[in-house]
């Protein structure tokens, strides 16, 4: 036999203000199994607890009902307060008499009061069929792995592995950097890009704690937190990394020459290199689809007709150490972690959208990024901003902001959050660079928000004298030898007209390619760009829903360089914390199948949306469903599905559900 | 009745073939009934039987209902379309395999209205909307495919149901649904309803009372098109076996039609599909969209 106590929460006013919570105590006192109700001004303070601990030892109650706040609110805090008075803490119910009655009901006491004695009947019932209910524990794989090889992905690693745990960081390209190695100058401090990277990347490579897998991808991940089993790609590099010295002999002699992806196209890579000269690691991989042995090897193959292209092999006969390894194919490795981070990062928006501006067409109109490469002393024309149409030197530098942000049209409602400032820090790098330069800045608004930012973006201004211009860019066309840029200033309402050397665009951010299938993969969730959603924007901000998966970075949405930093060191915290258990708690409140019941359809398994159900044969040689307690996330898809009936859900039992709404 | 359809020799020299060789247990095919007139479902364990197997427009019965109780022997079945629907259904919901039934499927003409001791001349009312007369699955075929399928609009009857009032409508199947004597009939001829324990049956929870009343009735029905949605092959046996006359393929067609307009889905057309109300896909959100 049930004893049930019932506690009803004024909450201040927020309830009480609304309910009669007399009328709904006196309710409760009729209602079966019922045989104590107390209330409470502020049921969740410290004595409002107490009151609840004391009352189930003096009255033997065996299941307790709170009439509160959601669950979502306080559920965690009031099981701990049952448990505390020794009741198992999923005799539990509670009935939630503020979202969904007192703040929706204002003003009609009435029948706010009726609703709260249904809500609290309903409550009752569900926990007389309630069931003690136990957490498991599950041991777990105390290695990382972070996915993606830029700032956040970087600091990530250092973090987990300085907190002393292992981890592999997987580079789908052949160096770590990301972005952020691309860039010159940072804002707003105007500290060099490479320089306070570069550290952080040979510490990821000489990190005794690390293993970097570059030119990798991540293919498959099957397990649950603490438990992952990912399928790694180990990309064909064809180049002995335990053998290679990176002298650079051969990415200096290669004949086939390509252009390059890291300088955006402005400058020239060959089949085997190394994308930038700051590397990590320092060697090189063989573009296959290029080298001019792997056609040759190609054209053998197919017996083709015609020229045949040269054996090339220059790389080989020079390699000191022998390096070159034609016969390595892609792998795949199978290997185990207990947490992911993700921090795949964005990409440029394509601004060849945007027909009307030229790019793509015209070689002078040109993406952030790229000026970026034109600035950088490392870059193709080591830090010499010149026009790449005749090489001749800019005077007059136009910027147009929010391309692929901020225009619904072009599907990409968000503020990409960094052009404003980087369009800035350009002007200002554009004076530095050559006094003469005159920047004009096309601009919807200026969004300076961050530390310094606000400040910098008035001194590109004042000190450095860029035109600020507010409004859209509507048309770049070239004549004599300069881009014609046609706008408006909509501040004094008339349309302007710039002869510009040089029009940088000031390209968005856009999750970089392959999101939606990572996510996908990890059983994460996008939103409608492809950004990756956080389990709770504001306070659960790099964690995911599905357990031991976490975010960092730009794959979330646009963020700069400090925040990406600090999502890296937010995630490794969070992977820090988890690993500081020896054991995991699972859930109690999983599916349950019935095997006798089951009739093997498995249409549960095609519905369970976190892969928890697998197949198994009984004793009597029945194939039914079963459930992976440890993967399960007790969402109940399986138990709708479910014709028979053989799934339920602990803590949502259907004869819970049933009694609910038996009551009413 | 169609004269000339001579499909009878071809399906029991194929059926003598497959047990004299002892690859099949048991042929599942049609003989005639006691009534000399309709016709009843036959298992053929032995060569002897075959004899006694036909083939005409009264072969109403599904007989792939039988073959969730037949999961243990190797089988062939004598499927007309709509059967083989069913068989792609028990295939794709993991009941049977495959390997394990052999169909011979017919090029079904369309079935009459029949009742014992009386054969009709009008097709049945499935068969008139019918939309495939070649078998989906099957592993030896007897009759010729129609050169092509005759275009179908199959639900007017669902419109019009769907075009009256809410009031209208439950007046209309409170009155359909007084009249049931929870004989189950409907549940016991329908392929798809293979469930070991079925919900009317389970008394924890007691999701219906066992009691003949138009609260319960109701609830046995609707759930019973409910859990067929999406999955029902229109084979129509449960409204034809049911004693009271109960429109039930009204209820089982609106389900489809809705399954078909939301998902562009048809049961049974392949043994891989998976019924799309056990999956979701984000593009499917209703009435979530922009």
């Amino acid at each position: 036999m049930a004893r049930i106590g019932v506690f009803i929460c004024h909450c201040g006013t927020n309830i009480a203000g609304t309910v009669d919570i007399a009328e709904v105590m006196a309710a409760a006192e009729k209602m079966p199994q019922v045989v104590f109700v107390d209330d409470n001004k502020y049921t969740c303070s410290e004595p409002g607890q107490a009151s609840i601990r004391d009352a189930i030892i003096a009255n033997r109650l065996n299941r307790v009902v709170i009439g509160s706040c959601s669950p979502r609110m306080h559920e965690m805090t009031f099981r701990r307060t049952v448990a505390a008075a020794g009741l198992n803490p999923y005799l539990l119910e509670i009935a939630n008499l503020r979202e969904h009655c007192s703040w929706v009901h204002s003003g009609d006491t009435v029948a706010a009061t009726a609703k709260a004695i249904e809500l609290v009947r309903m409550a009752v019932a569900k926990v007389s069929r309630a069931e003690a209910l136990f957490p498991k524990e599950i041991g777990l794989t105390k290695r990382a792995l972070v996915v993606g090889g830029g700032v956040a992905g970087i600091q990530a690693a250092l973090d987990i592995a300085d907190a002393g745990y292992e981890v592999v960081l997987v580079e789908r390209e052949p160096s770590i950097g990301g972005h952020m190695a691309q860039l010159d100058k940072t804002f707003p401090t105007l500290d060099c890009s490479a320089c306070i990277l570069t550290p952080k990347m040979v510490d990821v490579a000489q990190h005794p704690k690390i293993t970097l897998l570059t030119y990798a991808e991540v293919q498959k991940v099957n397990g649950f937190v603490g438990n992952f089993e990912v399928e790694i790609l180990h990309k064909a590099k064809k180049v002995d990394h335990s053998k290679c010295t990176g002298c650079g002999t051969c990415w200096q002699k290669c004949p086939e020459k390509l252009p390059s992806e890291f300088d955006h196209g402005l400058g020239q890579r060959t089949a085997i290199y190394i994308p930038f000269a700051q590397a990590v690691p320092p060697k090189p991989v063989i573009d296959t689809e290029h080298c001019r042995y792997m056609k040759y090897l190609e054209f053998m193959e197919q017996g083709k007709e015609g020229k045949k292209p040269p054996q090339c092999l220059i790389c080989e006969k020079l390699c000191p150490t022998g390096a070159i390894d034609w016969e390595q194919q892609d792998q795949v490795s199978t290997e185990q972690f207990g947490a992911i981070v993700v921090a795949t990062g964005y990409q440029a928006f394509d601004a060849a959208v945007y027909g009307e501006y030229g790019a793509g067409r015209y070689p002078d109109v040109i993406s952030g990024l790229q000026l970026e490469r034109l600035m950088n002393a490392s870059g193709p024309t080591s830090g010499e901003v010149i026009r790449p149409s005749d090489g001749s030197h800019p005077q007059t530098v136009v910027f147009v902001s929010c391309v692929g942000s901020r225009d619904d049209q072009k599907g990409r409602s968000y503020c990409s959050k960094v052009c404003c400032m980087y369009m800035a820090k350009h002007a200002i790098m554009l004076k530095e660079h050559d006094p003469e330069i005159q920047s004009y800045i096309f601009y919807i608004d200026i969004r300076a928000g961050g530390k310094d930012y606000e400040e910098f973006a008035q001194r590109a201004q004042e000190e450095y004298g860029a035109l600020y211009l507010r409004g859209r860019v509507s048309k770049i066309y070239p004549q004599n030898g300069k881009l014609i840029v046609c706008g408006e200033d909509s501040l004094i309402g008339r349309p302007v007209e710039i002869a510009a050397d040089l029009v940088v665009l000031a390209t968005g951010m856009i999750p970089s390619a392959g999101a939606a299938e990572m996510a996908r993969r990890l059983n994460i969730s996008c939103d409608s760009n492809n950004f990756f959603i956080e389990a709770h924007p504001k306070l659960r901000p790099v964690e995911t829903l599905t357990d031991g998966v976490f975010l960092a970075g730009s794959c979330i949405g646009p963020r700069d360089i400090p925040e990406c930093v600090a999502q890296g060191s937010a995630a490794a915290a969070k992977v820090a914390a988890l690993f500081s258990h020896d054991t995991l708690t699972s859930d109690p409140m999983t599916a349950t199948i019935d095997a006798m019941r089951c009739i093997g359809c498995l249409l549960c398994v095609e519905a369970c949306p976190f892969n928890a159900i697998d197949s198994l044969v009984t004793s009597d040689g029945r194939t039914v469903a079963g459930v992976i307690e440890s993967v399960c996330e007790g969402c109940g898809l399986c138990v709708s599905t479910c014709r028979p009936g053989a799934a339920n859900l602990r803590g949502f039992t259907q004869q819970q559900l049933l009694a609910e709404v038996m009551v009413l | 009745m169609q004269e000339g359809l001579d499909l009878m020799p071809q399906i029991r020299d194929k059926a003598r073939e497959l047990l004299t060789s002892g690859a099949v247990d048991c042929v599942i095919g049609y003989e005639r009934a006691s009534d000399g007139l309709t016709a009843r479902p036959l298992f053929a364990y032995e060569p002897n039987d075959v004899d006694k197997l036909i083939f005409d427009q009264t072969c109403a019965h599904n007989l792939a209902r039988f073959l969730v109780n037949k999961r243990d022997s190797t089988v062939a079945i004598v499927a007309k379309p709509c059967d083989s629907r069913a068989i792609n259904l028990l295939l794709a919901e993991k009941q049977i395999q495959r390997e394990r039934v052999y169909v011979i499927g017919v090029v079904c003409p369309g079935i009459v209205e029949a009742t014992w001791g009386q054969i009709g001349d009008k097709l049945q009312a499935r068969c008139q909307l019918c939309r495939e007369h070649t078998p989906l699955v099957y592993d030896f075929l007897v009759g010729e495919p129609p050169a092509e399928e005759p275009p179908a609009e199959p639900y007017h009857d669902v419109a019009e149901m769907e075009a009256k009032s809410a009031a209208e409508k439950h007046s209309f199947w409170a009155e359909q649904f007084a009249r049931c004597i929870r004989c189950y009939a409907c549940r016991q001829a329908c392929p798809g309803c293979y469930c070991t324990e079925c919900f009317a049956e389970q008394l924890d929870p007691l999701w219906v009372g066992i009691r003949i009343a138009p609260m319960e009735n109701e609830v046995w029905h609707i759930i019973r098109a409910f859990h067929l949605a999406g999955r029902c092959i229109a084979c129509n046996e449960c409204e034809r076996v049911c004693p009271v006359n109960i429109p039930l393929s009204l209820l089982n067609r609106k389900l489809e039609k809705d399954v078909l307009e939301l998902f562009g889905f048809r049961s049974g057309l392949s043994a891989e599909a998976v019924p799309p109300l056990a999956t979701f896909k984000k593009e499917e959100r209703l009435g979530m969209s922009e």
